[in-house]
């Protein structure tokens, strides 16, 4: 069941967007895109879809895209999978894509498994190195079970080849490209959905700001150790100038919004200081913060694997230490300031 | 519909996570003494089909495919309250990565004439979670992935999904038949009953379909797989200090070299 | 879809839940070594058993040095294709002062090296409880695990089943058998047993290192599946407490650990720190040197021999292994594996005999009691019954005068300088008999301690 692979060039970055809010990996995944292409040769294609969006596709331009397909009409707002899907197909079929990157996000994981079966795609999620080989081969490599392997995916006889990247593993880097004129790079594509075709109505939508804790330099974790009073944690980020984060186990017990998860379902972190207080150290959180430069551990079971993972731990309740060590912080400063 | 909904749970056998360990000495993973158990996110998906059929009727079946071993992961559901079971094996299956996959799962969900096909966030083996949309694109279905509660609306044919998205939640209506990836988390799974889980683990059996059976025997296995492994390193583990300090006093001056 | 296969067959929905309710003749509770000898002594009987483990499968909660002793085991499945790690090469018994010093006794009879390696062997209870499991569900049993008994249900005094901890989590059987191990709540809730008195428990912790095979064979002298056990008392063992310390290995790991009675950990003594010293005990610390540490754990040991036993049996239940006390903690012996399988063994026979008779209330059950008695599991707890109580009395001479005595004796004993051999062991002489109370005290002593190599 192999395609002519010959067939098929070009290096696509799906472009997230929600009420005209670009999801910042997806200028993470451009950035990345644009190194992929320029090994390639291919050109660096941006796929913005939604309603009134030609800013949008602009905006990709500006930051780096040789071309932006832009699929304008209402029934791509707010996002659906199933009209996404079609149109995506649709997209496929005539253009033959050679890669296609998509975010990690919850709606960007609903979209790549969508459209990776129609176009009958390799896809590989939760990529955190890509790269191309001598023949232009995606190399797509993601940590596999345990985290202490990577395994490089490659997808040798079909197309496109699609990766998910979780938000956080590559650098946005800044759009300092100059385009004098991004909308004649703009191409308005033929939208293949009608309303009357789709599966599914999006009845209620509730969204806040979100914050992004992705390029802080210093992130304060705490985890199920902080048995609902993240208080400690949030003093010290405070103090420290940093972001407060979780783990998956804090989210879902409700103590912190989700959009500062860390970790294989959550985000990746790289700042020059982690602390994690009151964290098991599960392969699934350290993954999101192994980069960090500088990883403190704060924890009362001395057996914890968090400690391996620590350059500097203390074994100690968090509510007695990060209060202390807050204070240290808090009193340095006076004496500085 | 008055005699309810054929709910399809979708559950994997995984190697217990708890006991992958690392050896110490070559840095290589310890995978083969681990027992399988049941896809963690899974036990969502299953309280999340029970609590599905409560609402409006009907049935649930789980389905896995895998080696017959993965038999066990049925039995697991079926001991929660599934009322039947059916194992996707063959050898034939053997290598596929999501794309036959899904595609295996989505042809047994349709035979099973399923209204509502209900899987895991993703699996904690390969956490991909792109087996539940992969499935309802196989099928033409409706998809709600991420989702945290659900709300039957039978005599509208209509499941609403409310769904995690960044920043906070939307509530998608989606037609039947339709694939839910339900969050990990979502909901706390019931133990199994004694005497339900006796019965599971003694009478139960599921029905084994095989690739053939399905019609798709040409289109699964690695050879249709479109990822293939082209290589594995050992992911130099980052070198930490390691330094465990007695005073918070310590602590801070570690800190502030950093800061 | 695929209309082309109508014969697919439709999976059979089976909503309604069968009761088990007096489906199985007995009730194991516990799948440890006694429980699982007993399922497997009666399935071979023709019955029908379920066998109920807490663990998310056997052995997931078992803590154990050690040795397991395999005379009887070997009499109930081929243990040819047990998980074993190494048979016992050598026993070394070791006395340790608090200053450091070491005597030592080590045997290495080379009848141990020879099939079947005396019986005796180091095994990883993990990986051991549940083959040895496995080899009863072959045999026809029903093993449940992730379920707790917490209860036993009774009509009248008669146990008629058990409760557990799931939803509809009550079963009922003609007879329960009651495997729970030390920590035997069940049994004590039940009224079966009272809780144990202090003295008559040891507290155990342990810890397993891991290391290189190599490096164990070298360090221990071994060769191939050869392993060594080392036994060691005295005050750097385990301080002020009565107990001793061990170290035995494995193939690729080496489990250390100390236990002692209950009665001196309440006074003070922590199970951690004792593990500590003893671990740093120069005898012991290059034994485990560079090892990973991958396993903590705490544990009882009923050690109050036959005096300690309860009612084996009752209207409809027995009690076997470790919950009934049959475990032989003497200094030189720690023994419980043997005894527990033994017991289950003749547990599992008289239950099988009982029910052929259709009854089963105490006395249908009694054989079980007789024939343990007849058994080495009873001879040897009475044999040793004396140790506890002498051990108590001599508590200060034997774990901190004696090794420190022993200890300078072998130093004036070989000093090397220039006075005469006979100056040296004269001066050794005196040294012993300040410990021991002079010529009179030390010929009491031997005399109370004769039993002990007998
Ligand atoms: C598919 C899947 C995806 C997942 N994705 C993620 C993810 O993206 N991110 C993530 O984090 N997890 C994720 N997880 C969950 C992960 O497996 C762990 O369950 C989770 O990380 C544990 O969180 P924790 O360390 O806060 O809690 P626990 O493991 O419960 O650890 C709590 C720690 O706090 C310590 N403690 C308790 N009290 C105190 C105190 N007073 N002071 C100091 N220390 C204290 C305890 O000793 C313990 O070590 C995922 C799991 C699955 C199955
Ligand atoms: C540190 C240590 C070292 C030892 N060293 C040796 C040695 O070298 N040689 C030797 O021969 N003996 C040794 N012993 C003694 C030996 O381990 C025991 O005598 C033996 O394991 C007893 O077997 P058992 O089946 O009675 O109990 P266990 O092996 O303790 O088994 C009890 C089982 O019941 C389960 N269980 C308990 N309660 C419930 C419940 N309510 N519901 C369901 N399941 C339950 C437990 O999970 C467990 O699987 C040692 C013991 C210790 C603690
Ligand atoms: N082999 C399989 N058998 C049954 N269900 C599966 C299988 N693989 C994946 N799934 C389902 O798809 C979900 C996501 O898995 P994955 O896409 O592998 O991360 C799981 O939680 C399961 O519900």
């Amino acid at each position: 069941m192999s395609v002519d692979i010959e067939a098929y060039e070009d290096v696509w970055v799906f472009v997230e967007q929600h009420d005209g809010v670009v999801a910042p990996v997806s200028w993470e995944l451009l950035a990345k895109g644009r190194e992929l292409a320029d090994e390639t040769g291919d050109d660096l294609v941006a796929l913005v879809m939604g309603d009134g969006v030609s800013a949008l596709a602009e905006a990709a331009v500006s930051r780096g895209a040789d071309r932006a397909l832009l699929a304008d009409d209402p029934v791509f707002e707010p996002y659906r999978a199933d009209p996404y899907g079609e149109q995506f197909r649709a997209l496929v079929e005539e253009r033959k894509p050679s890669i296609v990157l998509i975010g990690g996000s919850h709606t960007g994981r609903d979209f790549a498994g969508r459209v990776a079966v129609p176009a009958h795609a390799g896809l590989t999620a939760d990529c955190t190195e890509l790269d191309v080989d001598d023949e232009g081969l995606l190399l797509a490599s993601r940590p596999t079970f345990g985290g202490d392997a990577m395994a490089t995916i490659k997808c040798p006889a079909h197309r496109p080849q699609m990766a998910t990247v979780r938000p956080g593993v590559f650098d946005a880097g800044n759009p300092t490209e100059h385009v004098s004129d991004p909308a004649a790079a703009v191409e308005e594509v033929e939208v293949v959905v009608a309303e009357e075709d789709t599966l599914s109505t999006v009845i209620e939508r509730v969204v806040g700001d979100v914050v992004d804790i992705t390029d802080a330099d210093v992130v304060v974790a705490g985890g199920a150790g902080c048995e609902g009073n993240f208080a400690p944690i949030e003093e010290l980020a405070d103090a420290l100038g940093g972001e407060v984060a979780a783990t998956r186990a804090a989210v879902d017990e409700g103590w912190v919004e989700p959009a500062r998860q860390v970790g294989q379902t959550g985000k990746t972190v790289r700042p020059q200081l982690y602390v994690a207080a009151g964290i098991s150290g599960a392969v699934q959180h350290l993954e999101g913060m192994n980069d960090s430069d500088v990883v403190v551990a704060v924890n009362t079971d001395p057996n914890a694997p968090i400690f391996e993972n620590a350059d500097y731990g203390i074994v100690g309740d968090l509510h007695e230490v990060l209060p202390e060590l807050t204070a240290l912080v808090r009193a340095k400063q006076e004496v500085t300031a | 519909m008055t005699d309810g909904w054929n709910i399809v749970v979708c559950v994997k056998q995984v190697p217990d996570a708890d006991d992958v360990t690392i050896d110490p000495d070559t840095g290589t993973l310890n995978r083969s003494d681990a027992p399988a158990v049941l896809n963690s996110p899974d036990r969502n998906a299953v309280e999340s089909a029970l609590e599905l059929r409560a609402a409006v009727g009907g049935t649930v079946t789980a389905i896995t495919m895998g080696p017959p071993v993965a038999k066990a992961v049925l039995q697991t559901a079926v001991g929660a309250g599934a009322d039947g079971g059916v194992l996707l094996t063959d050898r034939a299956f053997g290598g596929s990565d999501t794309w036959p996959t899904s595609l295996a799962l989505a042809r047994a969900a349709a035979e099973l004439d399923a209204d509502v096909v209900i899987c895991g966030e993703e699996s904690t083996d390969s956490s991909t979670g792109q087996v539940p949309p992969g499935i309802a694109a196989h099928n033409g279905w409706s998809q709600l992935t991420y989702v945290e509660s659900l709300e039957p609306r039978p005599d509208e044919g209509v499941l609403v999904g409310k769904r995690d998205v960044e920043g906070g939640y939307e509530r998608v209506a989606a037609q039947l038949p339709v694939v839910v990836a339900m969050e990990f988390g979502a909901n706390v799974p019931r133990p199994a009953g004694l005497h339900r889980k006796i019965f599971a683990e003694t009478e139960f059996e599921p029905v084994e379909w095989t690739a053939s059976d399905l019609g798709i025997e040409e289109q699964v296995g690695l050879a249709n797989s479109p990822t293939k492994v082209g290589g594995m390193d050992t992911a130099s583990p980052v070198e930490r200090e390691r330094v465990v300090v007695d005073s918070v006093d310590d602590l801070y001056e570690h800190i502030e070299e950093v800061v | 879809m695929s209309e082309s296969e109508p014969t697919l067959q439709k999976p059979n929905h089976q909503t309604e839940t069968p009761n088990y309710d007096d489906a199985y003749d007995a009730i194991v509770v516990g799948a440890g070594l006694s429980g699982t000898a007993a399922a497997l002594t009666m399935a071979r009987e023709g019955l029908d058993v379920l066998l109920l483990e807490r663990g998310p499968a056997p052995g997931t909660k078992n803590v154990f040095g050690g040795v397991l002793y395999t005379p009887t085991i070997r009499e109930l499945v081929d243990i040819d294709d047990a998980p074993l790690e190494r048979y016992i090469a050598e026993k070394k018994f070791s006395m340790l002062s608090a200053d450091g010093d070491e005597t030592a006794v080590s045997m290495r009879p080379s009848a141990w090296s020879d099939d079947p390696h005396n019986d005796s062997y180091t095994v990883l209870r993990r990986r051991f409880d549940e083959w040895f499991a496995k080899q009863a569900e072959e045999a026809g049993v029903t093993l449940i695990t992730e379920t707790t008994v917490t209860d036993v249900l009774r009509d009248g005094d008669t146990i008629v089943g058990v409760r557990t901890d799931r939803p509809d989590g009550e079963i009922r059987a003609p007879v329960v058998v009651l495997a729970e191990g030390a920590n035997s709540l069940v049994s004590e809730t039940a009224g079966l047993k009272d809780r144990p008195d202090r003295e008559d428990v040891a507290v155990s912790v342990k810890e397993v290192f891991k290391l290189n095979r190599e490096t164990i064979d070298d360090r221990f002298h071994l060769d191939g599946d050869a392993g060594a056990a080392y036994h060691y008392f005295g005050e750097g063992a385990v301080g002020e407490a009565v107990g001793g310390g061990f170290v035995y290995t494995n193939k690729r790991t080496v489990s250390v650990g100390v236990a002692y009675r209950i009665e001196d950990a309440a006074q003070g003594q922590t199970p951690e720190a004792t593990l500590d010293a003893f671990e740093s005990h120069p005898a012991v610390a290059p034994l485990v040197r560079g090892g990973r540490r991958i396993e903590y754990s705490a544990h009882a040991i009923p050690e109050g021999g036959a005096d300690a036993m309860p009612d084996l049996v009752y209207d409809g239940a027995v009690v076997v292994g470790d919950a009934a006390g049959l475990v032989l903690n003497s200094g030189v012996h720690l023994e419980g594996t043997n005894m527990a399988v033994e017991s289950g063994y003749h547990a599992g026979k008289a239950i099988a005999a009982a029910i052929e008779d259709g009854r089963t209330d105490e006395a249908a059950l009694a054989a079980y009691p007789r024939d343990l008695e007849d058994s080495f599991v009873v001879e040897n707890l009475r044999h040793y019954d004396w140790f506890h109580r002498t051990i108590a009395t001599d508590r200060q001479f034997l774990f901190e005068d004696l090794p420190r005595a022993l200890a300078d004796a072998e130093t004036e004993y070989f000093k090397m300088d220039r006075s005469s051999k006979e100056a040296h062991t004269d001066a050794a002489r005196e040294r012993l008999l300040d410990a021991t109370g002079g010529w009179v005290g030390a010929a009491k002593r031997a005399w109370r301690f004769r039993r002990m190599l007998s």
